[in-house]
């Protein structure tokens, strides 16, 4: 536990060393800075229209007309970011040859993998609590639900916590970290789509299709509801990358 | 202490390694040669438990790194070819992450201890990204040293320095190697080994072609005698030491010899000469001549091919 920590901790610091790491943090809080601005006074707008409109007074709401579409917009900019900073994890400890370190000590491969995924998913909770203060403007301006809120962060990070499992993957199969930003992204935009797909697909296929994208899994998230399936379809999904990742660092001793 | 048996690595369809076995004792200080691509890192690599092996095993104390991995590489201090360092951060963290992963009790005094002993107590604030090359070669040392192993084993410490850079990384090697500490030392300098290392394991297209004493090595092999009358005869009687492996007469009158390498194969050749008059004794290879030899294949004529090749040594494995 504790190698895996200081794996951990290692990765948390070199995002703070690089400016990778900086621009990633800086970048992320000034577009979603942005879209707050934006879409709180698009809301506010709305909102003073509604209030003269008796037929859509009850409809309009802060949690379902700015939060959740301040969120999903928040979960595209990760989209965006999160293969940048996943690119780095394998990739780069081959290319600086800084892996030979880490397996000739005594620590195993599942440890390595834990690690640095761990590391990831810190940076992650930093730059996530690094747009706090908009949830806090929110409550000096007006009566959202810290629930749907919080449900909605929850939603964020599992879903950030995904591009960053699928990015690992990819940089645990190259030591060119261009190549691991180009395959994560591509594979998590394909994965992002496939719930499109439901409108063209044969029937049956659609639902399929569906299920296994992550933007469908979101939406019950975004609304405050937390349902089983969607947590362990993202949990799984975790699972799942993080396990090929283990299996593909455990294969590079045996190649 | 180290024992290889049978060692094969299968890179794709090429053979790195093809089934080597040795050993080395406690407290031994070995050098690994070897042209490029003769297999020295992979073994080293396997020894350190970083790569696993196609077939047969690696034994530290007893111990199969494979079945035990973690056991013997908390035992075992690795410095790859290239340092492995993080050149972001500092000495201080580098080598205390070093300690914490290798599951040292206090990382920071075990790192404060491999800082000193390395002689990098006033960069160790310093990012390693700034430092030299002889400066990394030397945190790549402590991250080896660190957990106070029994067995290291440096690929090439020496690589890419520069004479001064690479007399200090001689000195501290020595120092390492006092006391009951295993190294194994891969290099393609020569002298370096034999300031440094007893014994020596010569590898070629990934087998073990010799290993001995340096001077078991250097005093085996050639010998070449002038006697006042050569001849058939001289030549006859000298093929019948034994321990004498070739016999071959030279036009101007010397005789070249391939004998083992003990002294009384040589007091024996030099009883053998004296009824045929006996000027001149010369022989001996230099490590240097006997690695070319060993370690000849395909690149032009080998300049020495007249001695033939095999026989070098007592221990000497096709």
């Amino acid at each position: 536990m504790r190698a895996i920590l200081a794996i951990a901790r290692r990765e948390l610091d070199q995002y703070f060393a690089t400016p990778m790491g900086w621009l990633c943090l800086c970048g992320f809080v000034l577009v979603t800075g942005f879209f707050f601005a934006l879409m709180t006074s698009d809301y506010a707008m709305q909102a003073s229209q509604a209030a003269f409109d008796p037929y859509s007074q009850g409809q309009i709401n802060v949690n379902d007309w700015l939060i959740a579409p301040f969120f999903g917009n928040t979960a595209v900019i990760l989209l965006l970011l999160c293969p940048a900073l996943s690119m780095r994890l394998f990739a780069e400890d081959r290319r600086q040859r800084s892996m030979e370190l880490l397996l000739s000590s005594p620590v195993s491969s599942a440890q390595i993998v834990l690690g640095k995924y761990l590391g990831a998913l810190g940076f992650l909770v930093v730059m996530l609590a690094a747009t706090l203060h908009y949830s806090f403007i929110l409550h000096w301006l007006g009566r959202p639900d810290p629930g749907i809120l919080a449900s909605n962060y929850l939603a964020t990070f599992l879903m950030a916590a995904c591009f960053m499992a699928v990015g690992m993957l990819a940089s645990a199969f190259t030591d060119n970290q261009i190549v691991a930003l180009v395959v994560s992204f591509g594979g998590l935009l394909a994965l992002w789509v496939l719930s499109w797909a439901d409108a063209i697909a044969p029937s049956g296929w659609g639902t399929v299709l569906a299920d296994i994208s992550m933007l469908s899994h979101l939406e019950q998230l975004t609304k405050g509801l937390l349902h089983l399936q969607d947590i362990v379809y993202y949990l799984s999904f975790i699972g799942f990358f993080v396990f090929a990742t283990w299996q593909r660092v455990e294969a590079w001793r045996w190649q | 202490m180290i024992r290889v048996e049978g060692l094969q690595k299968v890179y794709g369809g090429f053979e790195a390694v093809r089934g080597i076995s040795f050993e080395v004792g406690r407290g031994e200080v070995v050098g690994l040669l070897g042209p490029n691509g003769a297999g020295k890192t992979t073994t080293m690599r396997i020894v350190c438990g970083c790569i696993g092996a196609t077939a047969g095993r690696a034994l530290i104390d007893g111990r199969d790194v494979l079945e035990d991995p973690r056991g013997v590489k908390r035992r075992v201090g690795y410095l790859p070819e290239v340092p492995p360092v993080y050149p972001t951060m500092t000495v201080e963290d580098y080598v205390r992450f070093a300690a914490t992963i290798k599951e040292v009790d206090d990382p920071e005094a075990a790192a404060d201890r491999a800082i000193g002993r390395v002689g990098l107590a006033e960069v160790r604030h310093r990012v390693i990204d700034h430092l030299s090359k002889g400066y990394r070669q030397r945190v790549g040392l402590a991250q080896a040293l660190v957990h106070d192993p029994d067995v290291l084993v440096l690929d090439e410490p020496t690589s890419g320095l520069d004479p001064a850079q690479r007399v200090e990384i001689r000195e501290l090697l020595r120092d390492l190697a006092a006391g009951e500490r295993t190294v194994i030392l891969s290099t393609h300098i020569l002298p370096e080994v034999e300031a440094v290392a007893e014994r020596v394991i010569i590898m070629h297209q990934g087998r073990v072609v010799a290993q001995d004493r340096i001077d078991a090595l250097e005093s085996g092999g050639a010998v070449r005698l002038r006697v006042a009358r050569p001849g058939p005869e001289a030549e006859q009687a000298l093929r019948a030491v034994p321990g004498v492996s070739e016999v071959e007469g030279r036009p101007d009158g010397r005789i070249d010899l391939r004998i083992d390498g003990s002294d009384d194969t040589r007091a024996a050749v030099a009883a053998a000469a004296v009824p045929f008059g006996l000027l001149e004794l010369t022989g001996g290879d230099n490590l240097e001549a006997v690695y070319l030899r060993l370690t000849a294949g395909g690149e032009g004529p080998d300049p020495r091919e007249n001695f033939g090749r095999g026989g070098v040594s007592s221990t000497v494995e096709a």
